[in-house]
């Protein structure tokens, strides 16, 4: 069921996610696309996520916004500090003004980066751990990932789970998408996209979500005057999905963009995916036991089991 | 499709441990017509049976091609034929009686192929007795079908898988005769006791279609054994997905001879299962059993792209069956209920 709107207010809007926006002009999304979005979604009982581009917004635009409760996403180069403040998730499209910039509990950050870009500056999250309550990153290249690459990732992942593991025996409780979502989770939540959320673009055009878009302005699934028209919908559920209905790796993002690039198919993620979630799960786990060596943590949730593969996809003669 | 081009298929094929997991090997020519490239064909299975033999994997093989038949007393067909027999199976399609059969399978001139097939059906028969056929039908052919199994029986073909067409090809009512065409194939069989032939095999009435889905039927009985390659050396899971089967959508195609193939698109169609491709009309199905899908088919049917999307083109066809194939066996066991 579609419980969030995401409206990418321009063409420019900063992408938060996996894949990258190749617009580079301006096209804001019409004053009536708007006030019509808003409309949609308070007819169809949705939490709006407004995404913006980098410039100042006209004022009735603001205004407009203002009218109902909502969730804003913006660029970390966004320079109206008005509207900056009241954002409540902050976008890095790379790591160049990661190092210079003035962290602040309150707010959820992104970092997007490729894999060697993480590989070689991961070091620096473990200060901005101390300072932020949430952080997520986001790999940009997934799918190019090598099994050299998932021994460096596992590497990191270790890093980083120690530094977190020290912060909360001193008190702090910093959210790590990477680390700590799995911990905190009973059952998957992924992305949701064409699920549970859906993504209005500057042309009045509903997509399963920005990627889709970006990637083909053709393949909308429905706009403000018909309505919504998400074709074979149940493959973006869990119930039709293969392999991700036998996993436990919960935090995964289930990137349907990335699935249908990499094994053009919406309900079958790439192996690269797989691997790289499970590093996670497998790094969430080491980090849970640690942590409760200290004292009790997170008494309601069981314990995550240990598993003898990184690939859910080699495991499918087991399920039938 | 080059010599060179199938050599880089073969070396490929046998330097790629994933592909010959297994111990046979089945090439399998399809066309066009095959035969009309006999020798580009011994020249790629003497190549293979030289490399086979040099990579010390153990490998067996097996030929499976399927042809119109029109060449097959040729002399090289033959002498192919000689050579690899113990590895062939070579099926020609042959749809019937003279009418049905001139219905699909016309040259160019539009004069049909009965006539200039049927002395090398005998021939083929005689070279492999235990083959079958398979009858493909398209909704011209219906009124057709009793007549040819018929035919088909009295040339000594035992195995005959009659296959109405995936495609939506379909008009209401054709269920009706292909119902009433099934039932007087099942009258013929008992009325002229030919049942108790355990030789003879007619798919249309196997006991297992017509019930609901058990757990053993969840897995996706295509596309996951097969490596198929286009004559430029490109590689799909089935021609199905090559471009000239296709009628609207993209080829897919999950690699090629330079590259390799592409394993995380494989994924879709190892991991296919019928809980994530059926519809609840169809998991639910009291008949489900035996209705037959194609990936491939379901993929150039589908709204957006995706083999999961069933195709449920044949759906009142295969509810025929199971009523033609009930019929079947409880004439059979009225018949038969005083013996027991």
């Amino acid at each position: 069921m579609v419980q969030y709107l995401v409206i990418l207010l321009d063409d420019t809007s900063v992408s938060y996610c996996h894949c990258n926006n190749p617009y580079k002009e301006h096209r804001l999304i019409s004053l009536d696309d708007l006030r019509n979005g808003i409309l949609y979604a308070m007819k169809e009982n949705l939490m709006i996520q407004f995404v913006y581009p980098d410039y100042d917004l006209p004022e009735e635009y603001k205004e407009k916004i203002e009218s109902i409760d909502h969730h804003n996403i913006v660029s970390s180069l966004y320079f109206d500090k008005l509207m900056f403040e009241e954002s409540d998730v902050v976008v890095f499209q790379d790591w160049s003004s990661v190092s210079n910039y003035d962290f602040e509990p309150g707010k959820a950050y992104v970092i997007k980066t490729t894999k060697t870009d993480l590989f070689d500056r991961y070091c620096s999250l473990k200060e901005i751990l101390g300072k932020v309550d949430r952080l997520n990153v986001v790999i940009t290249d997934v799918e190019k990932f090598t099994d050299g690459d998932f021994e460096s990732y596992k590497k990191v992942l270790s890093e980083l789970s120690a530094e977190i593991e020290k912060l909360y025996v001193a008190g702090k409780s910093p959210q790590l998408n990477l680390l700590t979502d799995r911990m905190m989770l009973s059952e998957m939540n992924n992305c949701g996209a064409g699920e549970t959320n859906i993504t209005l673009a500057p042309n009045g055009k509903f997509y399963v979500c920005p990627a889709f878009y970006y990637e083909n302005e053709a393949d909308s699934v429905g706009d403000l005057d018909k309505g919504l028209d998400i074709k074979n919908k149940q493959l973006y559920r869990l119930d039709h999905a293969p392999i991700c209905r036998h996993c436990d790796a919960w935090q995964c993002k289930r990137c349907i963009w990335l699935n249908r690039k990499t094994t053009l198919e919406v309900n079958t993620p790439s192996h690269e995916q797989c691997v790289i979630a499970h590093l996670e799960r497998n790094a969430s786990r080491e980090l849970l036991n640690s942590i409760r060596k200290h004292g009790t943590f997170l008494p309601e949730q069981d314990e995550i089991e240990k598993i003898d593969y990184l690939d859910p996809f080699d495991k499918r003669a087991d399920w039938q | 499709m080059t010599i060179s081009v199938a050599q880089s298929v073969i070396n490929y094929i046998l330097s790629t441990s994933f592909l010959v997991k297994g111990t046979t090997i089945i090439y399998d020519f399809i066309g066009g017509e095959p035969l009309l490239k006999i020798n580009l064909i011994s020249e790629i299975m003497d190549y293979a049976v030289n490399e086979m033999k040099k990579s010390n994997l153990g490998l067996k093989f097996k030929i499976r091609i399927t042809t119109n038949g029109i060449l097959y007393n040729n002399s090289k067909v033959q002498s192919f034929i000689q050579k690899y027999h113990d590895h062939l199976i070579i099926s020609i399609s042959i749809d019937g009686t003279k009418k049905k059969n001139d219905l699909n399978r016309v040259f160019k001139n539009g004069k049909g192929s009965y006539d200039s097939i049927i002395s090398n059906v005998y021939l083929w028969h005689s070279q492999f007795p235990f083959i079958g056929t398979r009858m493909t039908i398209s909704h011209d052919d219906i009124p057709f079908v009793y007549e040819s199994v018929k035919h088909l029986i009295s040339l000594g073909i035992k195995k005959i898988d009659v296959n109405p067409v995936l495609e939506n090809v379909w008009q209401e009512g054709d269920e009706v005769i292909y119902e009433e065409q099934l039932m007087n194939i099942a009258d013929y069989i008992i009325d002229n006791d030919l049942y108790f032939d355990k030789e003879l095999d007619l798919t249309c009435f196997d006991e297992y279609i017509g019930k609901p889905l058990g757990k053993k039927d969840m897995i996706n009985p295509c596309g996951s054994m097969f490596l198929s390659v286009d004559s430029l050396g490109r590689f799909y899971t089935c021609m199905r997905f090559a471009k000239y089967s296709l009628r609207s959508k993209k080829p897919r195609i999950i690699g090629d001879i330079h590259n390799g193939i592409d394993k995380n698109k494989l994924r879709p169609l190892y991991a296919l299962d019928l809980q994530s491709l059926y519809t609840s009309e169809c998991f639910f199905c009291e008949v489900a059993t035996g209705c037959k899908w194609c990936p491939a088919e379901n993929y150039d049917s589908s709204s957006t792209g995706t083999i999961y999307e069933r195709s449920v083109a044949t759906c009142n066809m295969h509810k025929a069956r199971v009523r033609a194939k009930n019929y079947y066996w409880n004439k059979i066991y009225q018949k038969n209920k005083w013996i027991e």
